[in-house]
């Protein structure tokens, strides 16, 4: 069962091994790997400094925690959790501790490489930036030409503080066609609140008093502070009801956990809701004052009864009914936990307006223990005036879905656009730290849409598969190298991060704004004209008005305000809905053609022989970029297809085995892990694995690719992709 | 003064299992690269039940710098010893890498260190102790602040409250070891 136990128990076999198994131990210490880089030419060894403590944020994931950089003779020993950072609760997870190993990676991108074979064979030059950044400049300026402006795609990852820079030199070259990470995640979890309270509020689970949670892993998709405030505390009152399809982790330390079949939380969530309307456990006087459409719920939610939804989740009528009475008397201490990713069904932004239907009613909002919308620490701005061209078509993806983000798009509906050539041809790639093979669902069709890009640029620190298919690759400073602009973290506890340079930028990589402002004036035109400032500038534009944030920046590595919850500041004020209230029905939703309320549609059926893949996170990798880091991969060296145990003997298959997992897009290989902690319908695997790049020595060739095998379905509201609608065969490999 | 003696009180009850401690360790001591190679780990327990009423601890552990240890005993070197204040500490210099010591541990708390050629294992961080005071790497990154360390002959500190207010048990006491991590119940 246990990997790691597994390595413990069998490290007494390492007693019957002499010494010489020396060779083929990997080095440890980070002054072996540079010494190893010193002896092979690739950089010099940093002289003598002295002992420094760096305050600065992590960049391993999203919730950039307070880090203090123990730096000796120039070199990167440590790094500890900020005590300050009280958002993380003053700590660092397995990835922030390992994000030594991001900055001495031998597989770091090192130089700007131009690439002298096909795409993907792996071919590539050392070049200097000059020649690079010339060649990235006439190839866009020359798809402008030809294809127009909008003819160049911008693709970015979110959250490293510098891809505002990024998505700068996207509007001043004059594209809007910016695609970021929201439409694999979130979007549809925003829509759905937004429509309801106006904003995505923030559960205030250390108050809270009951829990439900569904679609978010919160033991193992870490998310600061809820993943440390989930568990009991002192007196353990606080109760957790987890609904998934899998036994994770979170269900190991919950108090009741339901194997829910996929794609029926909404269900579910009716249910409850039908008992607690037709019981009167509602809030009344809450309801009254701060909704609207609260009479339209109460017929539409007769249909939908614990008897009638048990029939659907799989749980217990018995159970949905006394969860049911227990989340009210709870309340307002009673959150349903929306999580984060919502890239689940194709109905998930209606899911999540159940979801905060349900607190609505319950008065579940801007108290104590409740939902609560978030605050954020103002910062000023660096204006730029982008130059202004005649001729810029809307973006691509355009009308594409009924709430399309402006500048994150959709990528389902971007590249089937792209592919269709309609209505206008994208020819051209930039792409900054988004690794788009591996991410987006359907990778046939994402090497499909490259196959017909004349020229893709990848910016990462290091050979993602997107950089592994590119023209010309430029290596990034890590974010252990960088001075970056302040970053002002929403929450129901706001902060202010920053990051400063803990050791100088290690071979050729260059910060991102460093990179941005030499390739805009290589582009010319008026595009060089908004990039004519420097980071300290930038900086200074911030905290113009509050130069206290820096101070604390420099003494603490984070500022702060208050270090517990606002709450009612939209208390006898207009939400930012078009009623002004909490929506319970959806006016604006009716007038769009959407259902006002949300209407439950049952998945498609499992076809006999197949199963449903789902996704999920755990603690040791962020996305698709940190399984080749040398200390998580001792974690976990490769991923598994979860198959029920029941299942997998039914099948001949044996734990352990390798297995090829075909869905209708797609075939992977990898072990199979014949488990109990799964639904016996469902598969699951880990992503991150499968890579396709040559460049991460640590995990080429090792487990599967989900991205491969899902199809791409679309969740038409908010334009998010549907990931859990993908069917696969488990067949002996 | 009275000497101190070090030890840890672990809530697993709190533990995800995040391995969080076991990569700050490694990244603190110089672990080598390695699934062999570590001085923490967080064990997860065999599966209870099965399918759906499930349930599983995990369960964190490493050198428990025991009262009574048999790898100090065993030692032929010497390279073991014990401190005042309880650590267990491994003189590199002075191992052989005769490995008696790994074999004796009831606990599999110590593995050969290929780069020091010595065996290596848990010191409770010493060098942060004895330095400027800090906690061990894994107590201090502990997303969930499952792990506490402190002094037993201090009846103020941490471990002695706890100690003093909860239940708890040590691992194999049946071996007569007295390990020196305590684990709440």
């Amino acid at each position: 069962m246990s990997r790691q136990s597994e390595g413990k128990l069998s490290r007494r076999r390492f007693l019957g091994l002499s010494s010489c198994a020396l060779a083929a131990v990997a080095v440890g210490s980070q002054v072996k790997v540079l010494s190893a880089l010193a002896q092979s030419g690739a950089l010099s060894v940093p002289v003598a400094q002295g002992e420094r403590n760096v305050l600065t944020s992590c960049g391993m994931c999203v919730n950039k925690c307070g880090v203090i950089a123990r730096v000796k003779d120039g070199i990167i020993r440590k790094l500890d959790p900020n005590p300050h950072f009280i958002k993380s609760r003053a700590m660092l997870c397995a990835r922030g501790n390992a994000g030594i190993k991001t900055v001495y990676d031998p597989d770091r991108l090192k130089y700007p490489l131009i690439r002298v074979g096909e795409r993907g064979e792996g071919k590539w030059r050392r070049a200097g930036w000059e020649e690079a950044l010339n060649l990235v400049a006439g190839k866009m300026n020359g798809i402008a030409e030809t294809y127009g402006r909008a003819g160049m795609m911008f693709a970015s990852t979110e959250g490293t503080f510098q891809d505002h820079f990024f998505n700068q030199l996207a509007e001043c070259f004059g594209s809007p066609n910016t695609v970021r990470h929201p439409s694999l995640c979130l979007s549809s979890n925003i829509q759905g609140f937004s429509a309801t309270f106006g904003t995505n509020p923030t559960p205030d689970v250390k108050y809270a008093d009951y829990i439900i949670m569904s679609g978010a892993n919160r033991a193992e998709a870490i998310i600061t502070p809820d993943t440390i405030d989930f568990l009991k505390g002192e007196g353990g009152r606080r109760k957790v009801v987890y609904l998934d399809p899998r036994f994770t982790k979170t269900a190991a330390k919950a108090d009741e956990w339901y194997p829910i079949r996929p794609g029926t939380d909404m269900a579910f969530v009716l249910a409850l809701i039908q008992v607690i309307v037709t019981e009167e456990l509602y809030d009344k006087a809450f309801v009254s004052e701060r909704t609207v459409g609260f009479d339209k719920l109460v017929p539409h939610v007769r249909q939908y009864s614990p008897e009638w939804a048990e029939e659907e989740c799989d749980i217990p009528a018995s159970d949905i009914r006394r969860i049911a009475r227990e989340f009210a008397a709870a309340a307002p201490r009673a959150v349903y936990y929306q999580g984060r990713r919502s890239s689940f069904m194709a109905d998930d932004t209606q899911l999540r307006r159940a979801m905060a239907i349900l607190c609505a009613i319950l008065g579940s909002w801007d108290v104590p223990g409740a939902m609560v919308p978030n605050g954020k620490i103002p910062l000023g701005a660096h204006d730029y005036l982008p130059p202004w061209y005649d001729d810029i078509p809307p973006r691509l993806d355009k009308g594409g879905a009924v709430y399309l983000s402006e500048k994150d798009g959709s990528w389902k509906v971007f590249r089937d656009r792209v592919l269709e050539g309609k209505p206008y041809p994208v020819k051209g790639m930039m792409v900054y730290k988004q690794n788009v093979i591996a991410s987006v669902p359907n990778r046939a069709k994402t090497m499909k849409m490259l196959e017909q890009m004349e020229f893709i640029c990848t910016i990462d620190i290091c050979m993602s598969d997107m950089a592994w298919y590119s023209d010309v690759v430029l290596p990034e400073a890590t974010y252990l190298e960088r001075q970056d602009p302040l970053e002002s973290l929403a929450g129901i506890v706001p902060v202010v991060v920053w990051r400063q340079p803990v050791i100088e930028a290690m071979f050729e990589s260059k910060p991102c704004l460093w990179i941005m402002q030499e390739l805009a004036r290589k582009l010319g035109g008026e595009v060089p004209d908004s990039f004519n400032f420097t980071m300290e500038e930038a900086i200074h534009h911030q905290v113009k008005k509050n130069p206290q944030i820096l101070e604390d920046l420099k003494t603490k590595g984070v500022y702060y305000e208050k270090t517990e919850p606002i709450y009612g500041s939209t208390s006898g004020k207009r939400l930012k809905t078009k009623s002004g209230l909490i929506e319970i029905y959806s006016a604006k939703y009716e007038e769009n053609g959407l259902d006002p309320l949300p209407v439950y549609r049952a998945p498609e059926t499992t076809p006999a022989n197949r199963y449903r893949l789902v996704v999920g996170r755990n603690a040791y990798f962020t996305h698709a970029t940190t399984a080749n880091n040398a200390y998580l991969h001792d974690l976990m060296p490769e991923n598994s297809l979860w198959l029920n145990r029941a299942e997998a003997a039914r099948l001949g298959l044996a734990d352990g085995q390798m297995v090829r997992v075909r869905s209708s897009v797609g075939e992977e290989r990898l072990r199979l892990e014949a488990t109990d902690k799964i639904r016996p319908d469902t598969v699951y695997m880990a992503h991150g694995f499968g890579v396709l790049s040559g460049g991460q020595s640590l995990i080429r060739g090792r487990g599967g690719c989900d991205a491969a095998l899902i199809e791409d379905h679309l969740e038409p509201i908010s334009g998010n992709v549907a990931m859990h609608h993908t069917f696969v065969e488990v067949l002996p490999a | 003064m009275k000497n101190k003696r070090y030890a840890m009180v672990l809530d697993t009850r709190r533990c995800i299992d995040c391995k969080a401690c076991t990569v700050a360790c490694k990244a603190e001591n110089h672990v080598p690269l390695g699934r062999d190679n570590y001085r923490n780990w967080v064990t997860q327990e065999e599966l209870r039940g099965s399918y759906p009423r499930l349930g599983q601890s995990f369960t964190p552990g490493q050198c428990m710098h025991c009262g009574n240890s048999p790898c100090d005993h065993i030692c032929p070197t010497r390279a073991t010893g014990v401190n005042p204040d309880g650590i267990v500490t491994v003189d590199y210099d002075k191992c052989i890498g005769c490995k008696y010591c790994m074999t004796a541990c009831p606990y599999n708390a110590r593995y050969f260190n290929e780069e020091k050629g010595a065996v290596d294992k848990c010191t409770f961080c010493a060098h942060r102790i004895y330095g400027d005071g800090r906690s061990p790497a894994c107590a201090e990154t502990c997303p969930t602040k499952v792990r506490v360390f402190g002094d037993l002959n201090d009846p103020d500190s941490e471990v002695s409250r706890l100690l003093a207010s909860r239940p708890y048990r040590v691992e194999q006491p049946d071996k007569g070891t007295k390990p020196f991590l305590f684990y709440l119940m």
